[in-house]
């Protein structure tokens, strides 16, 4: 198969060879076939991605692969495309003629009017191949352009990991003869050089070299590193090795560079070296470049005092062991644990369909052999190198593993067919890079730089006089163990669409693949295979959406056979040693599996551009501070964890939000055979059931792998690496169990490390207590204190009789914390000395800095600051009241005024009912959706007339709006100049970017929906409605966690143990006062930069200096205004003054 | 489908003008004929003209600005006397000279059109949903002898499937019926009732939809017969309906059914800056259109088929009928067999030829009448009492139909 299609890629070549010279002569008499050839495939070709069917998608792919192969002269399609139209129209009007005598219609039904499609699509196909491609060339900096250039590098990458080079060097000949040869760039022949390299084979390098001349490319280091590379390899070549070692100087490159700012796999650094000392025997390494420190005003003090490192409660040796133990989880890709959902004992039919579900193992499994990649090659070739990157039984296995998870987890009302194929693409690539990773040694260097950086963290780890963090640490033993760049690998990322069809491919095997025999329930019926998984549309308003549905009998069957194991990806565990320290964009957390530092959204390439582009040094701050969250070492809380498990095996808990089992699922009523015989009434009993029982069936799975995941780390301590979004935020990465779940999943979670109570940690853990009751919102600290000890009594029996007992923590907003909280505080009260005993529970402090204080701070606005606790006040302020006292106040002028909404409101305005609306003004609420959240508390008020919510809450809305812009003066004066700005630029066709006070540049990721696979995914233009709503809330939110980042550095200089749940602090309780103390001083600092002034120099520069571009005017003149008062009433001084409310 | 008659063009304006004017002149003779006569008439549908004075455009204009808008749809009004004349005659002509059904006018606003109905003889059920324009609409009807009738309604909110009773505007068809004194039918009898509206374009699809289904299912307003359809629709609507077979963009699985279900018929063309909408700043809210002409409303017939329930679909097994033409259709460019094939079908491409079916025709290309012909082969095959089919039919037709 293989050879023919190479052979008939000859053939096509040789066609392209004749071709060449035919254009020239038929150039002048085709000159206007171009413009029919605008018009025909326009009209037959709409958008060639959105209609066509998923396999139809991965035919075509394939399709318009072959034309590029055979090469088709541009005219030539376009004339085809022409003489198609032609017969098109003649059929067309034969066709509208016969139309009404019923007996011609049916004769020509599809044939006819087959043929005539048949070929004008072929012709558009061709035309859809080349018009892109010109577009494409046109803009070097489109995205489009950039994950076309990244597919052919990640097909090139994969031929070069096969140790291809042939089909490597065939690919890249493809497009360097055809018209696209401007999509390849230098590191495309690179990689081609480098797998000739590997092998020794200097002629094809030299022959490389002279394609890089003809294309117009300057060879870089990379090239000079496979070519001397290859040279190592080949013992008596001193003279080509002077040559290209001259040709190196004269591109203006150093021979040091080489070993600087290559990335070397396996071997190649020492064949370099030697080939190097062919020529000149005595050349030394370059030293290690000297660390750069970061010159963040707000860091300066923390990067010049340097304090050692806190150790980790293990040795060496046992860090050792968890090291080992993290690198066999990730080398075996996924782990099967036990699920904690008690067995049931097995019925026969369970039996039979334990047997059965093993039979479609190893079905599936005969199927993916018989399509093996060969036979591929010749419907799917753009697929062909991911399918053999796995050969032999490993092609077997990493298909049906995923597979099989897929047809184990796939839940009865099916999952979306892009959810899907992403799933299992990203599956294969993970796969893919971890054999990468093993194959190139790089999981040997690991190994050593790894076993080094224990000793930083080890209680008896020998680190020396120095103090590092631990970044700075890793970076010094890669340089003094001379791996240089070389720990990351070469640029390996997949396209998003790649993964997709590669996910939609396996999906489609998967479907023909999987069967069953009809009659398995009911043995009456006939024998015959079905499948077991239907693809299918789903119609939603306006979309339809292609889902993979279970057979009913299917599902059946899987829950008769109820699974005992869970099967997860590696990187959904917990990691059971510290984390690698994030050093770039690209490497940290874990140690095979691939993760980024910034999360970003399906497709959206930007924020990995953006990172790649911003100097390293300035991520440092960032850097250190998610190694800082990532190192946080964390236990369970072992007796929690056991009474939840035994109600989630019970019968569940729906007040406590333990989701109860699906035997405990509402049954549908009896039904009568014929579904259109329900009456209106029945329709909907039945659909409400099947409703209540699919959001069952999500939450029951969803608590199911949390709890288990829990339950196999119980006796272990375990680490959750830390990675942002892309305002900042930064998230655990392992997905299911991590500490910013829900009540139950952080009740369960203590720091690993302990330390005493000391003098106020009781009195802490009991205000934390109140505080997850959700009592005494208003009051001061020392009333929450003085309210739990007045009701120790019922702590007590929570604590000591949880289930039995008088059940007190049941009844609060945070229950499972609560009760956590309370056999916490039982413990150390009946401790001998409260203030020595070691306490392992987390205490939770608001970093209190809500968006409207960061809008006072930021507006230098004194009122506001005031009522959002910012300035020293004897009371506490509470800003919610405030707004209600204020919106009251309108209502009454308005009341006396004869307005009748006004009238009817009376006595209904409260807290509670502004309190939402105020809250998320600052996050954008709009208008519209601030009257939806009025209409809801107005709905909650029982006595509150109907007929008036509309309007009552529309007129709401308003008044809150109107308080608080009279409050904060400030706050809306910013919110609309950020507005403004981003639509402005939105406008002109750019994304809004800033950069964090601490160097971390952001872009908004929002762009014009288009269908997920369309190839112009990215030349898209910005969405500007969402990139002018979301920018005050994102960039408040990239200020939030600025602010969280420097806490968190902070807190590390003085030693506390620190961990975020975005804007909610964790710490111990011994060391609560030291954390709200670095907080409200981080918060000063921070606002004491001058943000504004900053973003409008920023935007000033980025986006005006192009006449095209928004008004200048804007985006600088109205900032001043705010420096100017910001100058004038030296409110840095009203910000020191910030008043700790105690 | 039955291409409709070329719409009226600008020619001939004058005569009509003419025509009006003398039909004025001879109301005082109308009005003296014998009362029998008129009774006779009246039980007929044919009433006499009672010579209303129809207001000037700026007149009906005025009322619709005055008048709270509270709903966020664009609503469209006829408030020009002479679109009016010209859609009341679109709506009588090819009117049989024997027993006219009451006409429903839905969304009336001003009343324009109304009035020249009525002054045409024409029996109107006028359906409002906004209560700020009942008012005047029911002092017309105080004033009138029976020849109009008003409800407080929504066209739009016909039959909901919420739950409970649904408050009004919300109507449901029994009550409608009820009021207006029609009763059921047999389906093969003549229209017992026409509707006329215009479909505010948001909603348009899914009006559209709506009635399909209740179509297909003998329900709603088609419980009591061929309920006959006059809207204006958007072109390019209108051209979706009547999209041809392989026409990728307007061929679709709303045209294939729509054509099975109705006898479409085009009977008249306006341009859309001749209605007047709510929208405050006089916009004409024309929604977008980028493959197929959008430049005018139309006003469609829309006659159920007389037919439809010949062979093997009958209301019970529809639903499966519509599910199984949005699937094929879903992915126009797919091939016919590989759908029958991914819905476990054994021999599908043995169906296909004894349909006389090409075998690899993509399911853009498949005629409306092969569809079900295909739906009837298929359930003699007995594919749809596989229980998936049941559950996915089932879960599809609760997505439309509320």
């Amino acid at each position: 198969g293989l050879t023919r299609a190479w052979g008939r890629m000859l053939k096509a070549r040789v066609k392209q060879l004749q071709a060449t010279s035919v254009p020239e002569v038929t150039l002048t008499k085709v000159e206007l076939a171009p413009l029919q050839e605008v018009v025909a495939p326009r009209e037959r070709e709409e958008s060639p991605s959105r209609t066509s069917s998923w396999v139809e998608k991965l035919k075509r792919e394939a399709r318009i692969q072959q034309l590029k192969v055979e090469q088709v002269s541009p005219i030539i399609a376009s004339e085809l495309a022409l003489e198609a139209k032609v017969k098109n129209k003649a059929q067309g009007k034969v066709k509208g003629k016969g139309k009404k005598s019923p007996k011609t219609k049916t004769s020509h039904a599809g044939s006819p009017n087959i043929h005539v499609h048949g070929k004008p699509t072929g012709a558009a196909g061709k035309e859809a191949v080349t018009a892109p491609g010109r577009r494409v060339l046109d803009n070097k900096e489109s995205s489009q352009f950039k994950i076309l250039q990244q597919t052919i590098q990640s097909n090139l990458e994969c031929f070069a990991f096969l140790q291809q080079p042939e089909e490597a060097e065939r690919l890249l000949l493809m497009y360097h003869r055809s018209a696209k040869r401007k999509v390849l760039n230098v590191s495309a022949y690179n990689i081609v050089m480098r797998s000739w390299a590997r092998k020794g084979r200097l002629q094809r390098i030299n022959y490389l070299f002279s394609m890089l001349e003809s294309a117009g490319l300057q060879p870089n280091l990379d090239s000079y590193a496979a070519a001397l590379e290859c040279l190592g390899r080949n013992p008596f070549c001193t003279k080509s090795i002077r040559r290209y070692l001259q040709q190196l100087q004269h591109d203006g490159f150093h021979v040091d560079e080489l070993f600087q700012k290559c990335l070397f796999e396996e071997d190649e650094k020492e064949k370099v070296l030697k080939a190097v000392r062919m020529v000149h025997p005595n050349y030394q390494l370059p030293p290690a470049p000297s660390p750069q420190t970061c010159s963040s005003s707000l860091l300066q003090d923390f990067y010049s005092r340097m304090v050692p490192y806190p150790k980790l409660d293990f040795s060496v040796q046992e860090l050792q062991e968890c090291f080992q133990k993290q690198l066999e989880l990730e080398m075996n890709n996924t782990i099967t644990i036990e699920s904690v959902e008690s067995s049931k004992p097995l019925t026969p039919q369970a039996i039979k369909a334990v047997k059965l579900r093993e039979r479609w193992g190893c079905r599936s499994a005969g199927k993916q052999e018989q399509s093996s990649p060969q036979d591929l090659w010749e419907v799917y070739n753009e697929l062909y190198p991911y399918l053999c990157l796995m050969p032999g039984e490993e092609y077997v296995d990493p298909l049906c593993l995923p597979l099989s998870q897929v047809l184990n987890t796939l839940s009865p009302q099916g999952e979306s067919l892009s959810v899907l194929a992403k799933e299992l693409g990203t599956k294969v690539y993970n796969r893919y890079i971890t054999r990468r990773k093993l194959c190139s040694g790089q999981l040997e260097k690991l190994r050593v730089v790894y076993g080094g950086y224990i000793q930083l963290l080890a209680k008896d780890g020998q680190v020396g006089p120095a103090k590092y963090l631990p970044r700075e640490y890793w970076e010094k033993l890669v340089a003094e163990a001379g791996f240089g760049p070389s720990l990351d690998l070469k640029n390996c990322s997949w396209s998003y669409m790649l993964l997709m069809r590669l996910g939609m491919h396996m999906l489609e095997l998967l479907v023909q693949a999987v069967k069953m025999p009809r009659n398995i329930l009911s043995p009456r019926l006939e024998p015959r295979l079905i499948p077991a998984l239907y693809h299918i549309y789903s119609f939603r308003s306006s979309s339809q959406i292609g889902l993979i549905k279970p057979h009913p009998i299917f599902c059946q069957i899987m829950s008769d056979a109820a699974e005992t194991t869970l099967t997860f990806n590696s990187s959904a565990i917990p990691m059971l040693c510290p984390p690698v320290p994030w050093t770039s964009p690209h490497f940290g957390a874990f140690f095979l599996n691939d993760t980024n530092l910034m999360r970003f959204v399906d497709g959206a390439i930007q924020h990995q551009l953006l990172l790649e582009q911003c100097p390293l040094v300035n991520l440092h701050p960032v850097l250190d501070a998610l190694n800082q969250l990532g190192n946080c070492a964390w236990k369970i809380n072992q007796p929690v964890l056991d009474i939840i498990i035994s109600i989630f095996n019970d019968k569940g808990n729906e007040k406590l939000d333990i989701p109860p089992p699906m035997s405990e699922a509402p049954k549908p009523p009896a039904l009568p055979g014929n579904l259109s015989a329900l009456d209106k009434a029945q329709r909907h009993e039945l659909l409400l059931c099947k409703k209540k029982a699919a959001e069952m069936h999500s939450l029951r799975v969803d608590a199911l792998y949390k709890l288990s995941i829990a339950n196999y780390v119980r006796d272990r301590v375990f680490w959750f690496p830390h990675n942002m979004d892309f305002r900042g935020r930064t998230y655990p990465c392992p997905p299911y169990f991590n500490h910013l779940g829900n009540d139950v999943i952080r009740a369960i979670l203590l720091f690993a490390e302990g330390r005493p109570l000391g003098p106020k940690g009781l009195d802490w853990l009991k205000i934390h207590l109140i505080n997850l009751t959700g009592l005494k919102k208003k009051n001061p600290l020392q009333e929450r204190l003085e309210y739990a000890n007045e009701i120790m009594e019922e702590i007590l029996d929570s604590a000591d009789h949880p289930l039995t007992g008088r059940k007190w923590w049941m009844n609060t907003d945070e229950p499972w914390q609560a009760l956590a909280c309370c056999m916490e505080i039982t413990k150390a009260s009946r401790s001998p000395d409260p203030a020595a005993y070691i306490s392992h529970f987390p205490i939770h402090q608001d970093g209190s800095c809500n968006g409207l204080q960061h809008y006072a701070a930021l507006g230098r606005d004194l009122i506001g600051a005031i009522s959002v606790n910012l300035m020293p006040c004897d009371v506490p302020q509470d800003v919610y009241s405030a707004v209600a006292q204020q919106v009251e106040e309108f209502r009454r002028k308005d009341a006396e005024h004869g307005v009748k909404i006004a009238q009817v409101l009376q006595g209904f305005i409260s807290r509670k009912v502004v309190k939402q609306t105020v809250m998320t003004v600052v996050y954008g609420v709009t208008r519209y959706g601030g009257r939806l959240q009025m209409e809801k508390r107005l709905k909650e008020i029982d006595d509150f007339p109907e007929e008036y919510l509309w309007e009552a809450s529309h007129y709401l809305v308003k008044q809150v709006f109107n308080s608080i812009k009279e409050m904060f003066s400030a706050t809306r004066d910013i919110q609309n100049w950020l507005t403004e700005s981003a639509k402005l630029i939105a406008q002109s066709g750019q994304t809004v970017e800033w950069v964090t006070p601490l160097g971390l540049p952001i872009v908004q990721p929002y762009y014009l929906s288009q269908l997920l696979l369309s190839p112009a995914l990215c030349c898209r233009k910005p969405d500007t409605v969402k990139q002018k709503n979301a920018f005050p809330p994102n960039f408040i939110h990239s200020l939030d966690s600025t602010h969280m980042m420097l806490t968190a550095l902070h807190c590390l200089r003085q030693g506390l143990t620190f961990v975020s749940v975005h804007d909610c602090y964790w710490t111990h309780a011994v060391t609560v006062d030291v954390m709200n103390q670095v907080c409200r001083q981080q918060f000063v600092a921070l606002h004491s930069e001058k943000i504004l002034q900053d973003l409008s120099k920023f935007m000033l520069e980025k986006y005006c200096r192009y006449s095209l571009s928004p008004c200048p005017g804007l985006l600088c003149c109205r900032c001043c205004t705010w420096v100017g008062r910001a100058k004038s009433c030296s409110h840095v001084h009203f910000l020191s003054f910030w008043f700790i409310q105690l | 489908m039955l291409a409709g008659p070329v719409p009226p063009g600008a020619a001939g304006c004058c005569r009509r003008l003419l025509a009006a004017a003398l039909a004025a002149g001879l109301r005082p003779l109308l009005r003296g004929l014998p009362p029998c006569w008129v009774t006779a008439r009246r039980a007929a549908g044919q009433w006499p003209s009672p010579g209303l004075r129809v207001p000037e455009a700026a007149e009906a204009e005025q009322l619709v600005q005055q008048v709270k808008h509270t709903s966020v749809v664009v609503r469209r009004f006829i408030t020009c006397p002479r679109l009016a004349r010209k859609v009341q005659r679109s709506l009588q002509r090819g009117a049989s000279p024997g027993s006219q059904p009451v006409l429903v006018e839905c969304g009336p606003g001003p009343g324009v059109l109304t009035r020249t109905l009525l002054n045409a003889g024409v029996r109107v059920v006028a359906l409002e949903n906004n209560p700020a324009f009942l008012p005047n609409l029911q002092s017309l009807e105080n004033s009138l002898d029976g020849q109009l009738k008003v409800i407080y309604g929504d066209f739009c909110r016909l039959d909901p499937l919420v739950t409970g009773t649904a408050k009004p505007p919300a109507v449901y068809s029994e009550k409608l019926f009820e009021t207006v004194g029609v009763a059921a039918v047999p389906w093969r009898a003549d229209t017992p009732v026409k509707f006329f509206g215009i479909l505010p374009q948001s909603k348009e699809r899914l009006i559209l939809w709506r009635h399909l289904f209740a179509l297909y299912e003998c329900s709603s307003i088609y419980r009591y017969g061929r309920a006959e359809l006059n809207i204006f629709i958007s072109e390019k609507e209108y051209k979706i309906l009547t999209g041809k077979p392989g026409n990728a963009g307007s061929y679709q699985a709303i045209t294939v059914l729509c054509q099975l279900g109705y006898e479409i018929q085009l009977l008249h063309m306006e341009p859309w800056s001749s209605f007047f909408t709510n929208l405050k700043n006089g916009g004409l809210a024309i929604p977008k259109s980028v493959r197929l002409p959008n430049d005018h409303l139309c006003l469609v017939r829309l006659t159920p088929q007389q037919n439809l329930f010949t062979g093997s679909l009958n209301p019970q097994n529809s639903p499966i009928f519509i599910f199984m033409v949005k699937q094929c259709l879903a992915k126009p460019k797919s091939r016919l067999i590989d759908r029958l094939n991914s819905w476990s079908l054994e021999n599908g491409s043995q169906l296909l030829r004894e349909l006389e079916i090409p075998e690899n025709v993509q399911t853009r290309n498949v005629y409306p009448e092969d569809y079900k012909r295909l739906f009837e082969a298929l359930q003699s095959s007995n594919i749809f009492t596989e229980n998936w089919w049941h559950d996915e039919v089932f879960e599809n037709t609760r997505n439309i139909n509320f």
